[in-house]
């Protein structure tokens, strides 16, 4: 099998980007240097793209200057914040697995910090987020609230989108503990358009609170459940939900550690469900260039995890070869 | 059951399945788009010069259901136009749906819109065909028939961009070389110049675009010959194209149009302004492919390395046919490779010696001649086909260009081959 890598950009409007101009282009085999053509195709031709922009990559994200609308606390040392911005990156944020980075205008670029989208109002242009102080970033971010520059739109926040995308009238399983409830909400509002049954445990984790309950469309027709998800009732639970269920997604959004339990007890019940997870990386730049999300895999593959799709079994493998 | 997995539906993919089945395997055939016939919904040229010989040696040796169609569906029969005698011309609008309708009559799986993007290696041996959907589709012997044009960034890279042909790369995805996701390089075709590919050489207008006057004589008599300006001749871009066999110098003074259902120019492209100077064509517009005024699509970068009885060197379970099998041109030879190959997929999976035939078919001679010249430089740079160029010119020297039916079938049964393709083997 050739290994090929699944771009999350690729096709997009910021697609060909600078890894393409210094041929390190992740899809295209002529933007890697290549004579003949062998891509990964993704709807369109990313090399026709770049000799039609006058051999020039397009356009690549800004940053734009917000105001931050509302702050809430939540729980001992997280926050929420409302932030303005355009409609239309507010429109470019709707899909699942949506990130920006954020930081003070006052600060130099290493602040960026990658921030989930927990919800996205493109009407009103506004985007809401939730992010938990772990260190320097996180700090200055609530200290901010004149000049915080936010640059977007990225995607590859969660790792098995298209299972997400393609599920329609199915069963699915969703999974939430800690902050990571925020990126579960643009998910949660796909699979009940999709006309999905959602099964949806809540877990407030080291947050120790629950707080995307009152942002939940159509909450009625969303089975929840509250419990902590690493404990044995937690996991019986999910066993209890995949033996009686015929569940064909498991969305896990939280920790590494929480991944690797939700696929372990898929392969204990042997059961056979479609597996998307959030993506738990430290990720800088979101381009590509910095290499400090790049990954190496058992199999000897690497791959950049601000841009590319890898399967969730292959991140959980990786991660607990290692420690 | 014995499973033979074909990869491309076009000419070579149809007659490849047909040859196949008829021999005892189960057959699937994938495809990318969601029509057959490739190229062959947009070409329609029969029986000119040497193909007519080439096709009467498939009729002996079997593969006679296919000619049957385009037979049947000739527009016109007997048609001569500069430098080509006896033509048919079949109607592309009404061939595709009854390939269609004969494959599955015959129990062949075809599977449309589905796009092979990867392979399962095993050793030497193909283990079966990743879709792009991630479905896996296994087989005992797999026989490419990708064809050798595109995708577009080849288009874009050796041509002028994507010229939006038939073969719908932005809609379907780009077609990928089997032969080199199994590890064997691709050979690729050059131009006099020794610029990589050339341009598919003919287009297609609207016949509705057409004036009146035009059209009547296209239904009547299925070929116009139109003068080009002086100042818009362009001796050049004879160099550029594929079929050498229409690279003469009436092709590039006149405009050259036949009558296929649509209306063939005999041109790789031709920029629409300088085409609608012509009377008659003063609304013409672009059939296939849709931006011919500037470009059309780029063939021969990708060609397997394979012997004489269609396996690909390197690979034990893969066969190619078409343009995937030689620097080949037109339907005809994409049937006679296809029907060979088709038949050689059960001998291997049964592990017969696999047919070659004798070198005094023409057939056989094409394979053979194509592949000793395509190890030479200069063979890179020319075409093979049966209706013109070196090896036309090849048939007339060493007298087996035949027209006459019986005389073919002679031939055939003297050579023990007649109807060997209709042999159940299984």
């Amino acid at each position: 099998m050739k290994k090929r890598q699944n771009c999350i950009d690729a096709g997009s409007e910021y697609c060909p980007c600078y890894l393409a101009e210094t041929f390190n282009c992740l899809t295209c085999s002529r933007l890697q240097g290549k004579d003949f053509c062998d891509c990964n195709w993704k709807g369109i031709c990313v090399y026709q793209e770049y000799l039609l922009n006058g051999n020039k990559i397009k356009e690549q994200r800004d940053y734009y200057r917000s105001n931050v609308k509302e702050i809430e606390k939540i729980g001992k040392d997280s926050y929420m914040i409302k932030l303005k911005v355009t409609k239309k990156l507010a429109r470019q944020l709707k899909v699942p697995g949506s990130y920006v980075f954020l930081r003070s205008e006052r600060l130099p670029q290493y602040f960026d910090v990658p921030m989930s989208i927990m919800q996205s109002d493109d009407f009103n242009g506004e985007i809401i987020i939730a992010f938990k102080i772990v260190g320097a970033k996180t700090i200055s971010l609530i200290e901010c609230r004149d000049g915080i520059l936010v640059k977007g739109p990225y995607w590859n926040g969660i790792y098995g989108i298209s299972n997400i995308e393609n599920m329609e009238n199915k069963k699915c399983l969703v999974v939430a503990r800690g902050i990571s409830q925020a990126p579960t909400l643009l998910v949660l509002e796909k699979l009940i358009k999709n006309k999905n049954k959602v099964f949806l445990l809540l877990d407030g984790g080291s947050i120790g609170e629950i707080f995307i309950k009152k942002y939940i469309k159509d909450i009625n027709s969303i089975d929840i459940y509250e419990e902590n998800l690493m404990n044995d009732k937690g996991t019986d639970l999910i066993k209890d939900i995949l033996a009686n269920e015929d569940i064909s997604l498991i969305f896990s959004a939280g920790s590494d550690l929480l991944h690797k339990k939700i696929i372990s007890i898929v392969d204990e019940l042997k059961v056979g469900p479609h597996i998307a997870v959030t993506n738990n990386n430290k990720i800088c730049c979101g381009e590509g260039i910095c290499g400090s999300c790049t990954l190496r895999f058992k199999d000897g593959t690497k791959a950049k995890t601000c841009k590319v799709q890898i399967d969730s079994r292959k991140i959980i493998e990786r991660r607990f070869s290692i420690v | 059951m014995s499973k033979v997995v074909i990869i491309g539906g076009g000419w070579a993919g149809c007659a490849a399945a047909l040859s196949a089945k008829k021999a005892g395997a189960e057959v699937i055939l994938i495809e990318r788009t969601d029509i057959l016939l490739g190229l062959g919904n947009v070409g329609g040229i029969m029986r000119n010069n040497g193909r007519y010989t080439a096709t009467e040696e498939n009729i002996c040796l079997g593969a006679s259901e296919l000619f049957e169609i385009t037979d049947k569906f000739s527009r016109h029969k007997n048609v001569e136009f500069p430098g080509h005698k006896h033509a048919s011309l079949y109607d592309v609008t009404m061939v595709e749906p009854e390939v269609r309708k004969l494959l599955i009559e015959k129990g062949i799986n075809i599977m449309l819109q589905s796009r092979v993007s990867d392979i399962i290696m095993e050793g030497r041996k193909i283990k079966g065909v990743v879709i792009a959907d991630g479905n896996v589709v296994e087989g005992d012997v797999f026989i490419e028939t990708t064809g050798s044009t595109g995708p577009m960034g080849n288009c874009a890279k050796y041509g002028n961009g994507c010229a939006m042909c038939i073969l719908r790369c932005p809609s379907f995805g780009p077609r990928i070389s089997v032969s080199m996701l199994a590890g064997v390089d691709d050979i690729i075709g050059q131009r006099e110049d020794g610029a990589y590919g050339a341009f598919s050489g003919s287009c297609e207008l609207s016949k509705d675009s057409l004036s009146a006057e035009l059209r009547e004589k296209l239904d009547k008599e299925g070929i116009v010959i139109l003068s080009i300006p002086p100042e818009d001749v362009n001796l050049e871009k004879l160099n550029l194209k594929v079929c050498q066999q229409y690279s003469l110098k009436e092709f590039s003074e006149n405009i050259i149009l036949l009558d296929t259902g649509h209306v063939k120019l005999m041109t790789p492209f031709y920029p629409l302004d300088k085409l609608r100077k012509i009377k008659g064509l003063e609304r013409a517009r672009y059939e296939d492919p849709y931006s011919g005024g500037k470009g059309n699509s780029i063939r021969y970068l990708s060609i397997a390395p394979r012997d004489n009885a269609l396996k690909v060197e390197g690979v034990d379970n893969l066969l190619c046919a078409g343009e995937k099998a030689g620097l080949f041109v037109g339907h005809t030879e994409a049937i006679s490779t296809g029907s060979l190959a088709g038949h050689n997929s059960v001998r291997l999976i049964l592990g017969m010696p696999l047919l070659v035939l004798p070198r005094n078919t023409v057939i056989g001679d094409i394979i053979a001649y194509a592949n000793e010249e395509i190890k030479t430089r200069e063979g890179l740079k020319k075409r093979y086909t049966f209706s013109g160029s070196v090896f036309f010119d090849r048939m007339k020297k060493m007298g087996t260009y035949i027209i006459d039916n019986d005389k073919i079938k002679e031939k055939m049964q003297r050579l023990n081959l007649l109807n060997i393709y209709n042999d159940r083997l299984i």
